[in-house]
């Protein structure tokens, strides 16, 4: 008992000390109980190795000890995973069927099922027609039809003329934040920051150096270049329309008192 | 125990189980079944990761086993020939449910994914068809030869039947090697600068799809991991039979043999960080968006509970030996140099500021790291200032404590870069406590400490007497919780190279148009790896139990000498 005491007061003092120091250092709340809970559980290390042996266990004795054991085991291991802040599938769901639906389509079955949901849409609307052209006693006038039962109009996006807006999904899509730094937002400087691209690059060069990668080398960036960190994976798993939505998009940004190093044209 | 023929006809069933699937699959239209309750993706997980778990074992322990039994023949102790032939028989077993539920795999593959494992086996038609059915039988008739040889190959035919050992590793070894080139390829697939993947596939050989990037660096992880997870479930069932020993000359010999199991496993894991960094670093380098995927968004938190993982089955591995050093008689007169501990203390913050100036792969930081870890060992002997082998080890205690804190030290608390915000993210000025340099310094840290152990420890055994068979019976809890944590953390870490992938059955090549294409949360992967890991301790505990269940034991007699009679 004194061990445990012991061990557990000067677990608490230096886990004190820690919340203090990390305090003082505006580390947040949570990293301040992380190390905290370092220090508790180095005490409860401390403690094991200093605690009196245990005698041999046989028969139903360690049977019953093992179970006990591996039901301890199985619940810490899955509490423990759940402990961690779990990433929300949802959140990905949604972009993963925008990146694939252009995918899907090219396939044999995308194109049978885009087929028999026009067929579909084409039915409804010739019903509904029928339906309206009996209304108005045999008139012939074809009125405008709306999408039924939610099937949606075949209409690209880009139709739309949100051209912008498509360039900025392809930004997200593509997880281009993930290196790159945009608005102040994301990168943690394994890329450029991108705010002034458009001061340096046009739209068809920055188009360039989506599909082809190694065509232009920012400033500062030479072994990441050489080492062909971005990816060369675009121009396979985008569309043409959506890396000129992205490129367009990308060439508003004319930030000129942010630091975009200057590319350098190397194909 | 199964008969031979029982056993050979379950390995021949899962092979036609294999062949049918095979055939089955060049059949077109073949409509895709929904599995109630798992869904289609985690019903292929499942009986992916048992067939893994099952393979590794009877691939790594065949390593281990003629390591034994070669270390008996070379100093003519019985017990390492005991050691060997037992976990043969429990090999044997297992080889049966490698097979099964390889054919298991095969057949919910095609069930589930149709139209992709068609594709993808005609990918690699000949390993499917001829190598890996080919390399597989060898194997079964040359595990079962080796086993029922044994004591028929005694003696002056020692040297041979060790020999056979030896091809059934080669076999071993190559199975692995062509297996591997199909899981490296769906992460990994041959590709080359300005052509389109699909074009560049359509004229690959077989072996440009093999030899693809990642195949390498997966073979050595897998060798490695099969020699240490074999070590340590050779461990768990010496645990097993310890619990179960009637006298205590039994206790003495499965103490040792549990001893000389994780021996074997912590040489092995002691390189599993580092053939790790190599697989993931050949990603990275393949794909750089893998990177940020698996160590910044969707996958970080996975790589936060394998750092608690591995960091738990260092402190597990040193406790153990601490436990061991306890049962050593003389064990108060070990000293060691205090430049040991000195380093031991520096190191994780040194290796911490060299790398973040000299990262990898620039040779200079070895300029720097390798005199340090090296200045115990050659500078230990001019300084005559030493401490006590029990200080020596409570410091590395403390260290492999400040390791796992610094491994575990997230750049923030948010699953994804996406939800990140200040409130729970590291200030500024601590960033680097959450980039690669501080984790590789942690993963240092904790090998450098083990290692110093064991030199340690090596010195004890020299200068005291080792009390076989009185250890803490919490050593024995120790070795099973081993064995089921480098196992559950096989079971995570495949998990998150196949979900690496994202939403491709092969990266960039085969889209996945199912519904279930999504990274899970980590806590539904928890669940189901631990439920894997329950299945696969049942069915071992199992196969130890009709192997070498305690009546067998209780009369052991040394089947005569597997020694050459001139030896003695």
């Amino acid at each position: 008992m004194g061990n445990i005491i012991k061990k557990l007061s000067i677990g608490l003092v230096v886990g004190g000390a820690l919340v203090g120091m990390t305090r003082a250092l505006e580390f947040p709340v949570i990293y301040q109980m992380l190390f905290l809970g370092f220090s508790i559980f180095g005490a409860a290390v401390f403690m094991l190795l200093d605690a009196p042996s245990v005698g041999t266990m046989s028969g139903a004795k360690s049977v019953i000890a093992l179970v006990v054991f591996y039901i301890v085991l199985c619940t810490v291991f899955v509490s423990g995973a759940s402990m961690w802040p779990q990433f929300d599938p949802e959140d990905e769901k949604e972009k993963i069927a925008r990146i694939l639906a252009p995918k899907r389509a090219a396939t044999e079955q995308g194109k049978a099922e885009e087929l028999i949901a026009r067929t579909k849409a084409l039915d409804e609307q010739v019903k509904a027609l029928e339906v309206r052209l009996k209304a108005l006693g045999g008139d012939h006038q074809v009125a405008k039809t709306t999408p039924v039962d939610g099937v949606p109009p075949v209409e690209t996006k880009a139709a739309t003329g949100d051209f912008m807006k498509l360039g900025e999904e392809q930004w997200q899509l593509q997880e281009c934040y993930n290196c790159h730094k945009l608005k102040g937002e994301g990168g943690k400087k394994r890329g450029p920051e991108l705010d002034n691209i458009g001061s340096y690059l046009t739209v068809d060069e920055i188009k360039r150096k989506i599909i082809d990668p190694k065509s232009f080398m920012a400033e500062g960036f030479e072994k990441d270049w050489e080492k062909g960190k971005m990816p060369d994976k675009f121009k396979d798993v985008m569309e043409d329309g959506d890396i000129t939505a992205l490129a367009s998009w990308l060439n508003t940004f004319k930030n000129t008192s942010v630091n975009t190093p200057k590319p350098i044209k190397k194909k | 125990m199964m008969k031979m023929w029982q056993r050979s006809l379950v390995a021949l069933c899962a092979l036609l189980v294999l062949f049918g699937g095979v055939a089955y699959a060049q059949a077109s239209d073949m409509p895709t079944v929904e599995f109630p309750y798992t869904g289609n993706r985690t019903a292929v997980w499942i009986v992916a990761q048992l067939h893994t778990l099952f393979g590794a074992f009877v691939l790594g322990a065949p390593i281990f086993i003629v390591i034994a039994e070669w270390l008996g023949y070379r100093k003519q102790d019985l017990r390492y020939d005991r050691l060997a032939k037992e976990v043969t028989k429990v090999t044997v077993i297992l080889f049966s449910m490698t097979a099964l539920t390889g054919g298991l795999f095969i057949f919910v593959l095609l069930a589930a994914y149709p139209q992709f494992t068609t594709w993808f086996i005609n990918q690699f038609y000949l390993v499917f068809t001829v190598f890996y059915p080919l390399l597989f039988m060898s194997g079964a008739i040359v595990l079962y030869m080796y086993f029922y040889l044994w004591d028929a190959w005694k003696g002056d035919k020692k040297g041979r039947h060790i020999a056979l050992g030896v091809l059934l590793n080669l076999i071993g070894m190559t199975l692995l090697f062509v297996i591997d080139g199909p899981t490296s390829f769906m992460n990994t697939p041959v590709k080359a600068e300005g052509i389109s993947p699909q074009e560049f596939l359509a004229t690959a050989t077989l072996w440009d799809k093999i030899a693809n990037q990642t195949w390498m660096p997966l073979n050595l992880h897998r060798i490695d991991g099969n020699v240490a997870f074999g070590g340590f479930v050779t461990s768990m069932i010496a645990a097993y039979m310890y619990m179960g020993a009637k006298s205590q000359e039994e206790r003495a010999y499965y103490d040792w043999m549990g001893f000389a199991g994780n021996l074997i496993a912590v040489g092995a894991t002691l390189f599993q960080p580092f053939t790790g960094l190599l697989l993931a670093y050949e990603m990275c380098d393949y794909d750089f968006s893998f990177c940020p995927y698996m160590m910044a968004d969707q996958l970080s938190m996975f790589f936060e509970m394998q750092g608690a993982m591995i960091g738990l089955m260092f402190l597990a591995m040193n406790y153990y030996l601490w436990l061991s050093l306890k049962r050593i008689e003389g064990v108060e007169k070990v000293r060691m140099t205090i430049l040991a501990p000195i380093v031991t203390v520096a190191f994780p913050f040194v290796m911490m500021v060299v790398m973040n100036y000299y990262w990898i792969p620039d040779p200079m930081s070895l300029a720097f790291l390798v005199p340090l870890i090296l200045a115990p060992f050659f500078l230990g002997r001019f300084i005559p200032v030493t401490v006590s082998a029990r200080t020596v080890i409570k410091i590395g205690f403390f260290m492999v404590i400040v390791g796992d804190a610094i491994w575990l030290i997230p750049r923030g608390f948010a699953a994804t870069g996406a939800t990140m915000v200040a409130e729970l993210a590291l200030p500024e000025a601590w960033d680097f406590l959450g980039g690669m340099p501080a984790k590789l310094s942690a993963i240092f840290t904790l090998v450098f400490v083990t290692v110093v152990n064991y030199v340690l420890y090596n010195r004890a055994i020299k200068q005291g007497t080792i009390l076989w068979g009185k250890i803490d019976f919490t050593s024995q809890f120790v070795l099973i919780f081993l064995a089921f944590t480098s196992i559950w953390t096989m079971g995570l870490m495949g998990a998150v190279r196949s979900l690496v992938r994202k939403y491709f059955h092969t990266y960039n090549l085969v889209p996945d148009f199912t519904a279930e294409s999504f990274t899970p949360t980590l806590s539904y992967s928890a669940w189901w790896i631990t439920g894997i890991s329950v299945v696969f301790f049942t069915v071992v505990s199992f196969a130890v139990i009709v192997a070498l269940r305690p009546s067998d034991s209780k009369g052991h007699v040394p089947e005569g000498s597997p020694l050459p009679v001139r030896a003695k």
